[in-house]
Order: structure tokens, then sequence, then C-alpha cells
């Protein structure tokens, strides 16, 4: 393993349900996020993204295969291990819908220094080391009292953030950041995902939107039923799409400088992908 | 949080009942101006200014019964009350986190508990563990108890699978600070509301008992007990349960008075009625604040 990989994974099965119900989720995905480095992960509903991210968490038990936290192989962790490893906040997590995650009853200030209160962190200094977050996520200190019921979808975001970087991690994965947002939030939440990677912590971005990630993303990641299907540099990936799936994807993205596809050309590429 | 119950106008009648209620409970029995065991010829007399609420059927007077029997009533369902609430609440906070044998077979004992008929089981109870209102409530507590285990399971399902808990749980947080964190103030409400009622069922089942010759015994008076045997000489007192009725009635408003403002104060529905009523206070009007995404 390369020293300045901060996740390794590798040939990683995940499987939901017992017996024949048994669906395979992941499907022998390898995955590398290289320290400061910004990777998109793509793909759509269902293509095993999210799975993904809550292995890498824990949160999901995997099959097979191995994952390297900052590392540390944490494959056979037990419950234990996992909540030493996670006090650490080397991993941090942001959902797609900020209200769901932010609890309705605990004001701004409390949610934000969760996870250093978590770690043994006194509330007096915890509120002091958000301070500075607050300015990078372009939150005002008035909105520190208030609950997440009083603030915008994109403030909300924001705070989510925010908080998924008090314990200076050194990933952050991110989970459709921007889908449940207005476009005015979401391109002010991409700029500060932007701003970000300068300051040297790797991110994760899982969408299902090519447009949204293209802007930030060094490397992107397609998933396809379970599996990986391409990886390389945003450009490559965009300009030189080797998968079919890839390619229907692009051809679908208007947002993209190299133009949509035509109709009938994505009809074949999906005909091509129905073969595959 | 007292503070806030009491910044409502149910909340402070709550409070002032509850409290009328607690220095009966308290001073009662020493209160009383008569004997309440003194039995009399004048049986059945009206109301007078020696007998402020008249005599019983065995010349008792009434109002010092009243008096002394409200210590026991009381007590009894206040004992009824907490029982349930210890014996229902923490296994019910805990089938959510302790793993599927423990859900499974706190589920299967509720369940349970729930079919067995509290009256005839008490009375098997305190045959076994000797005559006493403290024994016969504890019974009732537990068997009342599925009540709150229900009750505070469902609060703390649903909290358990948001995504707030997730993303805490991501942080390293353990079980002990998610429920302290999280599950608590989103649980109080619901079972505040189980304690009011229980209250009530309390006083009730109290009075059933001692009725049956079981945890208070008779002669002493209980509120319940007044009831009972007024209810026999209606045709010859038919104002004699109002008094009895009143109290128990006037407890239970109280505690389910109570139970209204904890739920009002706790939350979030809590904090933006403070929050409008801070506004308001403020001469800014009752300013509506925004809340997105919410139905």
């Amino acid at each position: 393993m390369p020293a300045d990989a901060v996740l390794q994974v590798t040939d990683l099965d995940v499987h939901y349900g017992k017996g024949r119900r048994r669906a395979q989720a992941l499907d022998g995905v390898s995955l590398e996020v290289r320290r400061g480095e910004t990777v998109g992960l793509i793909g759509e509903t269902g293509s095993g993204k999210s799975t993904l991210a809550r292995t890498i968490l824990g949160l999901v038990p995997a099959s097979a295969g191995r994952v390297v936290i900052d590392g540390e192989e944490v494959s056979g962790y037990r419950q234990r291990q996992w909540r030493t490893l996670r006090r650490r906040g080397v991993v941090q997590y942001v959902f797609q819908d900020p209200l769901r995650s932010l609890d309705p009853d605990v004001t701004i200030a409390d949610s934000l220094i969760e996870p250093l209160l978590i770690r043994g962190v006194a509330r007096g200094e915890a509120l002091v080391r958000v301070r500075p977050l607050l300015e990078r996520v372009r939150l005002d200190e008035e909105l520190l009292a208030r609950l997440p019921g009083e603030l915008s979808g994109g403030q909300r975001q924001r705070v989510a953030v925010a908080r998924a970087l008090v314990t200076e991690p050194a990933l952050v994965i991110l989970d459709e950041p921007v889908s449940a947002l207005d476009s005015a939030n979401r391109v002010e939440v991409l700029e500060i995902l932007k701003e970000l990677r300068t300051s040297g912590v790797a991110l994760v971005f899982i969408s299902h939107d090519l447009g949204s990630v293209a802007g930030v993303a060094d490397r992107v990641a397609v998933m396809y039923q379970g599996r990986l299907v391409e990886t390389g540099t945003t450009r490559e990936v965009i300009t030189a799409p080797q998968h079919v799936y890839t390619r229907l994807l692009i051809g679908s993205a208007p947002t993209l400088r190299s133009g949509a596809a035509s109709r009938a050309d994505r009809d074949a590429l999906r005909a091509a992908l129905l073969t595959a | 949080m007292v503070r806030r119950i009491l910044s409502l106008r149910a909340g402070r009648l709550a409070a002032g009942i509850l409290s009328a209620i607690a220095l009966l409970a308290i001073f009662g029995p020493l209160l009383a101006p008569d004997n309440p065991l003194g039995s009399s010829s004048k049986t059945l007399a009206g109301p007078s200014g020696q007998h402020w609420l008249g005599t019983d059927y065995l010349g008792r007077d009434v109002f010092s019964r009243l008096l002394d029997g409200s210590r026991d009533s009381v007590v009894g369902a206040v004992e009824v009350a907490l029982v349930a609430l210890v014996v229902g609440v923490i296994p019910g906070l805990l089938s959510v986190y302790l793993g599927r044998v423990f859900e499974w077979t706190s589920l299967r004992l509720a369940d349970t508990l729930i079919s067995l008929p509290f009256l005839v089981f008490a009375v098997a109870v305190t045959a076994l563990l000797g005559n006493g209102i403290t024994q016969a409530m504890l019974v009732v507590g537990v068997l009342v108890s599925p009540v709150f285990f229900r009750v505070s399971r469902a609060a703390t399902l649903a909290v358990a699978r948001s995504q707030y808990v997730e993303v805490a749980l991501i942080s390293g947080a353990s079980v002990n600070w998610i429920v302290r964190r999280h599950v608590w103030v989103k649980v109080l409400p619901a079972v505040a509301v189980a304690l009011a009622q229980t209250m009530g069922v309390g006083f009730i089942v109290v009075s059933s008992l001692s009725f049956l010759g079981i945890g208070v015994q008779p002669p002493a008076p209980t509120w319940g007990g007044l009831l009972a045997s007024d209810l026999n000489y209606l045709h010859y007192q038919p104002w004699a349960p109002v008094a009895p009725s009143v109290l128990i009635m006037a407890t239970v408003w109280g505690c389910n008075l109570l139970a209204d403002a904890i739920r009002d104060v706790s939350g979030e529905t809590g904090r933006a009625l403070i929050n409008t009523r801070k506004a308001q206070a403020n001469g800014l009007g009752a300013k509506r604040i925004p809340v997105e995404g919410r139905v």
C-alpha cells in the first residue's frame, strides 16, 4: 500500500439478506483514495455507491475483501475497535438530507461540537474550536443558537459539512451532498468543497450526476450494478470514457461541455449496456 | 424545564392542583376534625356545622374520612405509576439496543403481562407476600408497566434508526451517549402522558382493591373506598359520591395537564412555542419562524 493512501479498498464483496433472498450489493470493488485527493463516485440509484461508503464506515459488514483506513486494517473490526477508530475522527460522513442528519431538538452549536464532545473534549474548548470552521463554510455565528428547523436547506448542509470537519478528518465521504439543495445553494456548497480540497482533506464525493462532480473531483470512479466499471482522472473519464455505461452517463448529462448525445445515440448505448 | 413548564398556563394550573393534592396527602390525616373511624348513632346525616360533609352509614364523619384517606390514596396511585415507570421505561429503551435475544424476551414478557388480569393477580400475590398497600401496588405497577414499555420502545425505535443517530455513531458515540443526548428528549413527552394516565388508573385500582379488602384494609378510608360505600346508599344520599369524585378527578386532571405541559415544552415544538412567546414579549409580534421541509 502506498504511504500516502488514506483509504484502500480491495476486492470488497457485500451481500444483503440471507438464504434465498441474499443479494449481492458490491462485487469485487477496489478503490484507493490518496491524501488530499477528491474522488467522485458516480453511479445510478442502486449501483452500490452508498453501500460502499457505509461499508467503509463499518455500518454494513463486508462478506469478503479488505478495507484499510489511514494505514489501519479494519476488515475484522469489532464494535469496540470501531468506536476507538471513529473517535479519532479520521473518516467523517455527510448525508444527503441535512434535515434528517441533524437532530431537530439539538441546537446548531451542540450538533457541531458533538463529535468533539464524544471524544471527551470539554464543551468550552469545543466551542472555541468550532468558530474558525464557521467561516470556512460561510455560516453566521448567530446561527449557533438556533435549531435545524430554523435554518434554510443550504445552511443546514453547510452545518453538516462543518460538523464533518471538526475532528480534522483525513477523509470525508459526502453522500449526494448537493442533491437535496436548490441550484444557488448547490453552487455555494460546491464552492466550499472546492476550497476544502486545498486544505489537504481527501474527499469522496458520491453522486448520480456526473455534472456536479466533474468540477470538483480529481478522479472519477464509475459504479454499475455493484461493480466498479471504470476509474480514471476526471478529464480521461469525460473525454474518453471506456465503459458503455459511462458513455451513456456522459451522454445523459446536459451540463457537461462535451455535450449531450442525441436520443438515438443514447438508445444505442442503452441497448449495448443490456447485451454487455 | 421546570421554568418552561411554569411559563405555560396549563403548567401553572397543574402545579397548583398537584401541590394542593400533595399537601392534602401530607397533612390531611392531621387536619381531620373528627375520628375517621369513630362511629356514632347519627347515620347517613346530611351536611351540617358539625359534620361538613355529613356522616356515612355507620355514622362516621365523611369529611374526616376524606382527609384521612387522602394519604393512602395518593401514595397508592403514585406507587403504581412509579413502579410501572421504572419497570416499563428502562427495558423499553434497552429492548432497542441490547440485541435480539433481549428484545424478543422482553416483548413476549410484556405481552404476557398485558394478558394477566391485574385485580386477580394482585389478590394472588398479596396472598403470597402479605396484605399491604405497597405489595398490592407493586404488583399492579408491574402489570401496568407494558404501557410504558411499549410507549418508550416505540419512541426509541423511531429515533434509533434516524440519520442523526447514525452520524453520532460514526463519531464513535456509545449507546449511553445516544440515549442521553438524542433519545431521551423524544421519549420523555410520551412517557409523561402515559404517567399521568397511569396515575388515574392507580386511583381506580387502589379503590377497587380496597373494595375487595386488599391493600388498604377497611375500615381505613380511601377516596375510592368512600366512593364504593357511598354508592350503596345512593338513594339516601345522592350527593355523597361528589366529594371523593371531585378529589379523584382533580388529581387525574392535574396529572393530565402536567403531561400536556411537559409535552408542549419539550422537544422542537416546545422550543418553537417558547421562541414565539419571547418574540411576542419583545414586541416583535408573532413572527413566524420559517420551517422548511416540514408539513
